[in-house]
C-alpha cells in the first residue's frame, strides 16, 4: 500500500543537499519549527539522527514524536521517506 | 539508581542486557535510550523471576502431588487412626483389621489424587518451600508412628498369643 505524497516523491527522488527540514515528508511548518529549535534545521541533520538510530524506523519514530510532538502518522511518513532516500542514495 | 547519572557506556551495556538493539549513545540519542531502558526495567524484573519461580514451584508441586500430596490431607486422619489403633491393640486383636487397612488407604490415596491435584497448583505462590518442609515433617511423623505401632504389634503378637493360648486352655 503505497500512499506516498508528492512531497515524499520529491524528496526521495534526488539527493537532499541543503533542503530544509520541512522538505521531509510528514514534517510541516509547526513540526519543522520545533525541530529547528532543537538544532535540527536541515533535513540532513535529521538524516544524521536516523542513521545514528541505525535506520531503525521504530526508534526513529519514537524519537521524532518526543522531539517534535509529531503523531504516529507523521513520524511514520518521515521515517519511510528517509528510509527510501537511504535505499536510493546512501 | 538514576539512569541519567550513568555513563554512555553503562547505558549501552544495560541496553545490551535487555536485548535492545541500539546505535551510538550520544547527546541526541541518549534520552530515547534512557526511556527505553526504563520501560524495559519495569517489565523485565517482574517477568523473568516470576516465570522462573512459577515453573520451579509448579514442578515441585507436581512431584509432591504424585508422591505424597494426599498425605497432607490424610496424614492427620491416618496418624490419628494409627494412634488409636496402637492404643487399642493391647486390648483387642486388630491384626486382621490392620492388614486390610493399608490397601484401603492406598486406594484412597489414588482416588484423591486428581482432586488434590486440581487444588494444589492453585495454592501456589511463595510458600512452596514451607510446604515441602511441612510435608517432609509429616512424612517423618507418619513413618515413626507406623514403626512404633508395628513394633507394638510384634511385641503384642507374642504376649497376646500366649494369653490366647492360656484362655483357650481354660
Amino acid at each position: 500500500m503505497s500512499t506516498t505524497s508528492q512531497k515524499h516523491r520529491d524528496f526521495v527522488g534526488e539527493p537532499m543537499g541543503d533542503k530544509p527540514v520541512t522538505a521531509l515528508s510528514g514534517i510541516g511548518e509547526i513540526l519543522g519549527k520545533k525541530l529547528e529549535q532543537q538544532g535540527f534545521d536541515k533535513a540532513s541533520v535529521v538524516l544524521g539522527q536516523f542513521l545514528l538510530l541505525r535506520k531503525d524506523s521504530e526508534m526513529f519514530t519514537e524519537w521524532l514524536k518526543d522531539a517534535s510532538g509529531a503523531n504516529s502518522r507523521q513520524a511514520g511518513s518521515c521515517a519511510q521517506c528517509l528510509r527510501e532516500w537511504c535505499d536510493a542514495f546512501l | 539508581m538514576s539512569l541519567s547519572d550513568k555513563s554512555n557506556e553503562e547505558i549501552g551495556r544495560l541496553l545490551a542486557e535487555y536485548g535492545i538493539k541500539h546505535g551510538p549513545i550520544v547527546g541526541s540519542t541518549r534520552t530515547l535510550y534512557e526511556k527505553k531502558l526504563e520501560k524495559a526495567m519495569e517489565k523485565a524484573p517482574a517477568k523473568a523471576s516470576s516465570d522462573k519461580t512459577y515453573y520451579r514451584e509448579e514442578e515441585e508441586e507436581i512431584t509432591y502431588i504424585t508422591y505424597q500430596s494426599p498425605v497432607t490431607h490424610e496424614t492427620y486422619a491416618q496418624a490419628d487412626m494409627l494412634k488409636r489403633r496402637g492404643k487399642a491393640q493391647p486390648d483387642e486383636d486388630e491384626e486382621s483389621d490392620r492388614a486390610t487397612e493399608p490397601p484401603i488407604r492406598i486406594t484412597k490415596r489414588t482416588a484423591n489424587h486428581s482432586a488434590v491435584r486440581s487444588k494444589e497448583p492453585v495454592r501456589k505462590s511463595g510458600s512452596g518451600a514451607w510446604k515441602a518442609i511441612r510435608l517432609l515433617l509429616l512424612l517423618a511423623v507418619l513413618a515413626a508412628v507406623l514403626y512404633y505401632a508395628y513394633c507394638r504389634v510384634i511385641n503384642n503378637e507374642e504376649s497376646t498369643f500366649s494369653i490366647n493360648v492360656n484362655s483357650g486352655e481354660n
